[in-house]
């Protein structure tokens, strides 16, 4: 399970004068299979508190205990290089976390569809090619949570439709974390929602209740 | 024990990411095109070579008794090795930051794996350009093998030291790199490039030698190429010391260097 308690994440202004309190407080628990929405506007933490599940980034005050294995923000290109080839990154993430290539190879190729562009440079594909591939490589790593930060709108419908099917149908198992602004995505597959505001955060079990207020924001 | 399994544990999976990193440097900063990662050990050479080249020429063949090529191969090469390590090192960190959304990759990971790379390629062009210059006749072999090579591996570790405190340090504050860009210049006078510490006068070479790792390193260096045509003057265990307290020091700053380390 996720466990975060009293959750803060302070950031410096420029100036290096004022302090930003862009997360205060939040705690939640996440239990293995479950799946919870972050509901909010642009600016109010969604990414910065993935971030912090992730790992990726460090708590100001507080703690994030995992005790399953957490994926890096799904989508998110996490250091895929411009000048590598699509199989240069496969096997960089296969490297760092230990798969063996071969398979992770295979599943990236049958879900992102690249072809033969997959030996070619990450700079040289179209931005809905990235998207794909930094999706694939999420997804072709096996982890008990996935942290998901508005990414399913990517590609087009039909990529979409199989994203979806990918990361709810499939891994119906796996927990997840999903930050939405999509209500109908939040109520088909959230069990929970954490409504988030300025930085403060309050956990609902009523998902429809949690997207009512976030809506009235 | 159990503390003791999960540290192997862990340094299994530090050398994984690290020699993850360095094939992804490999292939990020040379490509597969022309020579590929083989530019690792050429790319000093370009400097290296005009350099030796033209010094040789405007200085007389000798110097204190010493000759010219090798006197300038065994200044210049430590000099390279040090430039290229620490002049990858400031913000180094920030510019892979996006690697950093992986949880086992570590700000230490991202340093081991380029300026570890960096290091040794820098080495394996020290034994290259060796052979090309011992080729053309202009460099004898060496007198003590394993002193030099103890030499060049101690400037290595050195240039690593300085170029950690620097990755860590240029992250909290933008005036280290503003200092950094003066004392790198004015550092081929203070780092036994031009000096053997047999030239200088007691008093000074006591104070250089306490205060002064690089001076080590070249001493060993030129020790063992020249042999019994100079006298060396160096203190391995003392070098140790100093370079074990930089190496401390570096991994203290490095464990929370990643506060100050945003992501985009």
């Amino acid at each position: 399970m996720i466990q975060v308690r009293d959750l803060c994440k302070d950031y410096y202004s420029e100036t290096g004068k004022r302090v930003n309190r862009v997360l205060s407080n939040i705690s939640f628990s996440l239990m293995p299979g479950e799946k919870l929405a972050l509901l909010g506007r642009n600016g109010a933490g969604k990414s910065t508190l993935i971030r912090l599940v992730s790992g990726a980034e460090l708590p100001t005050e507080g703690s994030v205990e995992r005790t399953m294995s957490v994926s890096w923000p799904v989508g998110l290109s996490g250091g895929v290089g411009g000048t590598m080839t699509g199989n240069d990154n496969i096997r960089f993430i296969a490297r760092i976390y230990g798969r063996p290539f071969r398979e992770m190879r295979e599943y990236v190729e049958d879900f992102a569809q690249l072809g033969k562009f997959l030996s070619e440079p990450v700079r040289t594909y179209s931005t809905g090619m990235r998207a794909r591939l930094n999706f694939a490589l999420s997804l072709a790593v096996d982890f008990d949570c996935y942290l998901i930060d508005e990414i399913i709108m990517v590609g087009d419908p039909r990529f979409q439709r199989r994203s979806q099917e990918e990361l709810f149908e499939r891994r119906a198992r796996r927990s997840l974390i999903l930050a939405s602004h999509v209500p109908q995505i939040v109520k088909e597959y959230c069990s929970r929602a954490l409504v988030m505001h300025r930085g403060r955060g309050k956990v609902f079990d009523d998902v429809d209740l949690a997207i009512s207020i976030y809506e009235g924001l | 024990m159990r503390a003791l399994a999960a540290f192997f544990g862990d340094l299994r999976v530090q050398r994984r990411v690290v020699g993850a990193i360095m094939m992804r440097d490999l292939v990020t900063r040379w490509g597969r095109r022309n020579l590929g990662f083989a530019w690792l050990f050429c790319e000093p050479l370009i400097f290296a070579f005009p350099v030796i080249a033209v010094w040789s020429y405007v200085r007389a063949p000798f110097e204190h008794g010493l000759p010219m090529v090798a006197f300038v191969w065994t200044g210049y090469m430590p000099l390279l090795i040090f430039r290229h390590v620490t002049g990858l090192s400031l913000l180094s960190l920030r510019a892979n930051s996006a690697l950093l959304y992986h949880r086992q990759v570590t700000p230490l990971d991202l340093f081991l794996g380029r300026q570890g790379l960096e290091a040794l390629g820098n080495l394996a062009s020290v034994v290259v350009s060796f052979f090309a210059i011992y080729v053309i006749g202009a460099l004898d072999l060496p007198y003590n093998y394993p002193l030099m090579l103890f030499g060049f591996l101690y400037t290595a570790w050195w240039s690593l030291c300085i170029g950690m405190l620097l990755a860590a340090l240029s992250e909290r504050s933008e005036l280290v790199a503003h200092i950094w860009q003066p004392i790198g210049y004015l550092y081929i006078f203070f780092s036994g490039f031009f000096v053997l510490a047999e030239w200088l006068p007691t008093k000074l070479r006591v104070i250089a030698l306490a205060i002064d790792p690089p001076l080590h390193c070249y001493e060993m260096v030129r020790g063992g190429y020249f042999g019994p045509q100079m006298h060396a003057y160096y203190n391995i265990p003392y070098l140790t010391f100093l370079l074990t307290v930089l190496t401390l020091i570096g991994l203290w700053l490095m464990r929370d260097v990643r506060h100050h380390v945003e992501l985009e």
